[in-house]
């Protein structure tokens, strides 16, 4: 059923649907209408589930490792700070192959207090093992939170669905919100492989030795190939039921492009008007939005990319002492390809600052000027200081 | 002396504990009180080591290991796990030592706590990050050399009092207990079992590797202790009622210090002062316990 | 191993998750030392003259196995009915516990066993040797005659016991009261002492030349008859006819007389035989005065006798020797003399001399003489200068190639006479001579040597036939050695007895029995010293599991796969019944 809702509404709303059993998280801006929301649900009884109110991230997650590690469906939500927070747990969550999904709501890191929307908390933790999807609507952060326990659960890897704050989290949209029978036709209960059991007692998480430790790794190294390879099947079966599907990443007018702009989150949104605008002024543009960042779809990607001539990617965060953070990632997934075109990088909105239709204008004018890229990354809209 | 220690095991032998370890002997009395449906939360500690290297386990009951500072944590999603789960027969209990309680175990802990959380929070106290190699805690005693509190630095800030602070978020079950006094411990675990809501055990467990001490007298120094009222032993109900359990002959503390390597450096003096320290503490312990000095 | 869930298969994904034990990891490589159980001697049991368990006799009290506590006793010595009423228990002098708050009521105890064996009717189950060919008479049935004799019937041998009295016992029988030893309680040691096989002949006095003719028949001789005939005083008026001898007296109180003790009687001596007559002298409604010649502590009678005869209003006048003895109009007067201190003797005790010229005369109805007894006959006392004689702790041995192997034993041989003393010496003379039979007289003083309790001079029966007690290491415990955390003050029990008023009218046993509840509360006081009671200890303070139950006679085993050595269990056990060694 549509209704008008607001973001963080519907992350709430897939949470229900998904039937997840716990939740535990700590309240942070712009996070917090989330547990909200949940919190009335556990209340109220919409969901028969519990919630842990408890004292920091770190906890929160903590906690889901114990829930999930006894067998039950777990969600989290946090954003920036909170994020950084639970970083340590963010490796131990993947290393124990544990499918718990988190909503990470994208938000600038610290000092100054910033609680606008930048990608650079979610990307730090890019190494942890975590697979990666980027919301650009409320609609798709709902159907996105449902596919996660299906996807997580059968690669046994943990999943993190990130969204814009404010933007996404207190905006509101019209959703769809699905039937629950619906979503029980397409996410069946969880089956763990392993769990806590007096019946059958093992210990989870001991030292391991160098003689063991990388076979182990290895083997989330290839839960991350097959998250890759069944990511299509998750989506074929939902939508064959929900009619929705939206890849790994989503190529638009790119065919024929000269010069293809890349983008994520909320301004890939805009990024389409753009393009549509540009399309109609002739120009040879096109738009790659990344959803799935982790794992990469490297031959997606340098499929969609080899016939271009640039490739300008908008990065909302920064790797100091490197460049945009997605700048990077296209870079690393061209460089083996034998012919491929230079890759321009562009740092736009950090903090909160507005990404308009008209500095992402002004980005493919940029590129569209220079031949070869001038500087491994470029920041625009800086202000005199 | 009557020993009512139950027969069955729940820690298999080949485990790497230190010759004489207090801790083992304190997890070894725990299981013996709990039985086997129990599932142990333990943070990083010397017990994660005990425990077994992979793939090996040294325990007969289900093992999460899990961060250092996050027992607490873990330990409440376990919980909410097994509610969920319609099990209401498993004890959840959290093991860590001194460290992941007193320090960075603290937050999770007192969390845990406040939240009045459904499960035994037990610390095995050797009064110092032991596991990598002596260096202090806040429960580390008045006047014990570490690795980072060494010559002239010897410890000279009391031992954190983990009970009162629990005390004060009005945990229903706060007790300590000695691997010297296994009835009493057995006894009180069985009592934690029953009770609803956080339960705190404070296990005093020697450690002859960090204190310096040969290992056949671990038992006898964990006993010293509560008969210097270094240690005393006692519970407290609701955060209010307080039972003494031990009334000890009052040994002297200077014989208590003068076995151990840990603290051959302290001075007559010093020796003097604490002595008056462990006095203080022992009359206002027994002023709240509603008895006369 | 206890039980325990078996460890699981491993999950189906490749994660840090252990699922089997840690047995394979034998972390018994770690050691350099190694525990053991040995078990050890405790200081009662060397203390006393006969090496009763007497650790071991406790702790199977604790147990309610009287039964098996009584045998305990029984394998060392015959007369635990008898010594639990007149020993002077110097085990309660050695008992550890003592030091700590108050020595164990040992005594008290066997007397209970002895009662509760006797009450039921139990039937002893001992250890015995094959029969074998030799043939041993013992002279005399005192406790030193019958304890030999015991000894070698379960050793193997067939005794002959000749009594010169209708009934046996010795002075057990004839010469202390029934107020400390009642019949009916000798009756019972001596019927399982009979039970055991010993054939005692009563009514055979044996002479100089009887024994002679037994030299055809037997192939060892036990002489034991004691000294029955008194001592002299040496001054005028001792042959008078109210000059008694005190055995004498309590002879003929044991035979059933009631003299005739009106008026004031005079008991010279200090030992156990002068506070006995004195004591029954009042009983009779006499009055009784003992004239002893040192000082009270220098008394060789029991303290505790010495202190119930003073209760019982006997006088005692210390630092005084009678001078002579006259008759006077149906009386008699006594001259006696003050002594004084003149140093010490080499047992402590203080040497004596007359006290300046000045004496006193009091009046009396008769006198006993208690000064101490020789042999009734001049063969009876052993040989003292022979090629062929061996002296050893409490007999005295002579074997020649035209005689059988002769011992004499008992009163003839002891330094300090004591119905224990004489027990161990009709111990170590069935055990010499069975060393002789088996294995001839050299290997007399070795084997000898190598069953003594501790450091000795105390023999032990289970320790020559090789029983368990021979596994046990020879360390007498020291209090030093045992753990006293495991212990709490505790008060022992106060001996019940008659009040005062109830003994003087009557010759009732003045101790009185206790109940089962409190003989185990006292015994379970016992430290148990060098002796593993199964606390079990070691099991419970183990960090490894390495101490594991079975069902052997220990109850336990050390898993040396995986004992680290740390120590905990031997420095636990409260009672030193573990040793700690290098590892090889």
């Amino acid at each position: 059923m549509k209704r008008v809702v607001e973001g963080s509404e519907a992350v709430a709303e897939a949470v229900r649907l998904a039937r997840v059993n716990v939740i535990s998280a700590y309240p942070i801006t712009p996070q917090t209408h989330i547990v909200e929301f949940l919190s009335e649900y556990c209340a109220n009884g919409t969901m028969d589930a519990r919630f842990l109110r408890v004292e920091s991230e770190h906890s929160a997650l903590a906690a889901l490792i114990g829930t999930a590690t006894t067998g039950v469906r777990s969600f989290t939500a946090t954003s920036g700070q909170g994020l950084a927070l639970m970083h340590e747990l963010l490796h131990w969550t993947s290393g124990a192959r544990l499918p718990i999904v988190m909503a990470e709501v994208n938000r600038a890191l610290a000092p100054g207090w910033n609680i606008w929307v930048d990608q650079t908390d979610s990307l730090a933790q890019r190494d942890t093992g975590w697979i990666q999807l980027y919301c650009e609507d409320s609609q798709e952060v709902l159907d996105t939170i449902i596919q996660a326990y299906r996807l997580g659960e059968l690669v046994d890897l943990p999943v993190m669905v990130v969204l814009d704050a404010f933007f996404l989290s207190h905006t509101y949209e019209p959703v769809d919100i699905p039937d629950q029978k619906l979503v029980d036709d397409y996410l069946p209960p969880w089956e763990p492989k392993f769990q806590l059991d007096t019946e059958k007692p093992c210990a989870f998480g001991p030292l391991v030795t160098p003689a063991f430790y990388m076979e182990m790794r290895h083997a989330i190294a290839g839960a991350m190939e097959d998250a890759l390879e069944v990511f299509p099947q998750v989506e074929d079966e939902f939508e064959r039921i929900f009619n929705r599907r939206y890849g790994e990443v989503e190529a638009v007018s790119c065919d024929d492009a000269e010069i293809i702009l890349v983008s994520s989150g909320t301004a890939a949104s805009t990024s389409r008007l753009v393009v549509k605008d540009l399309r109609a002024a002739g120009e040879k543009v096109g738009l790659l939005k990344i959803k799935l960042l982790r794992p990469f779809p490297v031959d997606i990607v340098r499929r969609v990319l080899a016939s271009a001539k640039k490739v300008a990617v908008i990065d909302r965060n920064f790797s100091f002492g490197a460049s945009g953070i997605f700048a990077q990632e296209i870079r690393a997934a061209l460089c083996n390809t034998m012919k491929h075109p230079p890759v321009f990088n562009y740092i736009a909105g950090i903090g909160g600052r507005d990404l308009t239709a008209d500095v992402i204008e002004d980005i493919y004018r940029r590129a569209k000027a220079s031949d070869f890229p001038e500087r491994e990354s470029e920041w625009v809209g800086l202000q005199e200081v | 002396m009557e020993q009512n220690i139950h027969e069955n095991e729940y820690i298999y032998p080949g485990h790497v504990a230190c010759s004489g370890c207090g801790a083992a002997i304190a997890m070894r009395f725990l299981l013996k009180a709990l039985g086997e449906k129990t599932i142990i939360v333990l943070p990083a500690c010397c017990w994660s080591i005990i425990a077994g290297p992979y793939p090996q386990s040294s325990l007969k009951v289900p093992v999460i290991h899990c961060a250092f500072e996050a027992g607490g944590a873990v330990a409440s999603g376990v919980r909410a796990a097994l509610d969920i789960k319609g099990d209401t027969e498993t004890t959840v209990v959290t093991w860590a030592g001194d460290g992941g309680t007193f320090d960075i175990g603290f937050q999770a802990l007192s969390g845990a706590v406040e939240r009045n959380e459904e499960f035994i929070y037990a610390c095995y106290d050797n009064e110092a990050y032991m596991n990598t190699g002596i260096q202090r805690s806040s429960s580390t005693p008045y006047g014990a050399w570490t690795t980072t509190t060494p010559g002239i630095e010897w410890k000279k800030l009391r031992k954190k009092n983990i009970v009162e602070a629990l005390v004060a978020h009005r945990i229903p079950y706060a007790a300590t207990a000695n691997i010297a006094f296994p009835d009493d411990l057995v006894r009180k675990a069985k009592k934690a079992k029953e009770i609803k809501g956080s339960k705190f055990l404070h296990i005093y467990s020697s450690c002859p590797t960090g204190w310096r001490i040969p290992s056949e007298m671990s038992i006898k120094i964990a006993r010293m202790a509560v008969q210097t009222n270094i240690f005393p032993l006692y519970e407290v109900e609701d955060g209010i009622k307080y039972t003494i359990n031990y009334k000890s002959k009052e040994y002297p503390v200077r014989e208590y210090f003068k076995l151990q390597g840990r603290f051959k450096h302290l001075s007559d003096e010093d020796l003097e002062q604490i002595q008056e320290m462990v006095n203080e503490d022992w009359e206002r312990l027994l002023k709240k316990a509603g008895e006369n000095p | 191993m206890a039980k325990g869930k078996g460890m699981t298969i491993p999950p189906s994904i490749l994660i840090p998750c252990s699922y089997i034990s840690t047995e394979s990891n034998k972390t018994g490589a770690w050691r350099f030392l190694r525990p053991r159980y040995e078990e050890k001697t405790s200081p009662c049991s060397a203390a006393c003259p006969a090496g009763e368990d007497i650790g071991r006799v406790e702790m199977l009290a604790t147990q309610g196995l009287f039964k098996e506590a009584w045998e305990t006793i029984l394998r060392e010595n015959p007369f635990p009915g008898v010594c639990g009423r007149v020993c002077y228990h110097p085990c309660e002098s050695a008992c550890n516990r003592g030091e700590f708050d108050e020595a164990i009521a040992i005594h008290t105890i066997e007397r209970f066993l002895s009662d509760t064996a006797a009450r039921n009717d139990f039937k002893p189950v001992l250890e015995r040797l094959p029969l074998r060919k030799e043939k041993i008479a013992v002279i005399g049935s005192g406790p030193g005659g019958l304890a030999g004799a015991y000894f070698l019937t379960l050793l193997g041998y067939a005794c002959d016991v000749f009594e010169s009295m209708p009934e046996p016992g010795g002075v057990l029988r004839w010469g202390i009261p029934s107020y400390r030893l009642p019949l009916s309680a000798l009756r019972n040691d001596l019927s399982q002492i009979e039970s055991q096989g010993v054939r005692i002949h009563t009514g055979r006095r044996i002479t100089r030349d009887s024994l002679e003719d037994m030299y055809g028949i037997y192939d060892g001789i036990f002489v034991c008859c004691g000294h029955s005939a008194s001592g002299s005083l040496g001054i005028p008026g001792e042959d008078l006819k109210g000059v008694a001898n005190g055995l004498d007296f309590l002879r003929r109180v044991r035979e059933g007389e009631v003299p005739s003790v009106e008026g004031l009687s005079v008991i010279i001596g200090g030992g156990n035989t002068a506070v006995d007559v004195a004591r029954s002298v009042i009983r009779f409604g006499g009055k009784a005065l003992i004239a002893y010649r040192r000082r009270r502590q220098d008394m060789p009678a029991f303290k505790d006798e010495v202190a119930m005869l003073l209760d019982e209003r006997v006088e005692l006048r210390e630092l005084v020797a009678p001078i002579k003895i006259a008759e006077e109009a149906g009386e008699y007067a006594m001259t006696l003399g003050p002594m004084r201190v003149a140093g010490e003797d080499t047992d402590g005790r203080a040497l004596v001399e007359r006290d300046g010229n000045t004496t006193e005369e009091i009046r009396i109805k008769r006198v006993f003489k208690a000064i101490g007894e020789v042999a009734a006959e001049s063969w009876l006392e052993p040989p003292e200068k022979d090629n062929d004689i061996k002296i050893l702790n409490n007999c005295v041995m002579v074997n020649r190639s035209d005689h059988p192997a002769v011992v004499f034993g008992g009163d003839l041989t002891a330094g300090f006479k004591s119905v224990v003393n004489a027990v161990a010496s009709g111990k170590e003379a069935a055990i010499a001579l069975d060393i002789v039979f088996r294995k001839g007289l050299d290997s007399v003083d070795e084997e000898l040597a190598n069953c003594v309790v501790g450091d000795g001079p105390a023999h032990s029966m289970e320790i020559h036939m090789k029983g368990e007690r021979y596994k046990r290491s020879s360390h007498i415990v020291p209090y030093e050695e045992i753990n006293t955390d495991y212990f709490s003050f505790t008060q022992g029990i106060t001996q019940p007895r008659l009040l005062k008023d109830e003994r003087l009218c009557t010759f009732e046993e003045v101790d009185l029995k206790i109940s089962a509840s409190v003989a185990m509360r006292e015994s379970e006081r016992c430290f148990n010293c060098g002796l593993c009671n199964q606390c079990d200890n070691c099991y419970i303070y183990c960090p490894d599991m390495a101490v594991v139950h079975d069902s052997s006679i220990n109850g336990r085993h050390i898993d040396f796969d995986y004992c680290k050595g740390c120590g905990i269990c031997v420095v636990e056990c409260p009672r030193n019944a573990m040793s700690l060694e290098e590892e090889d």
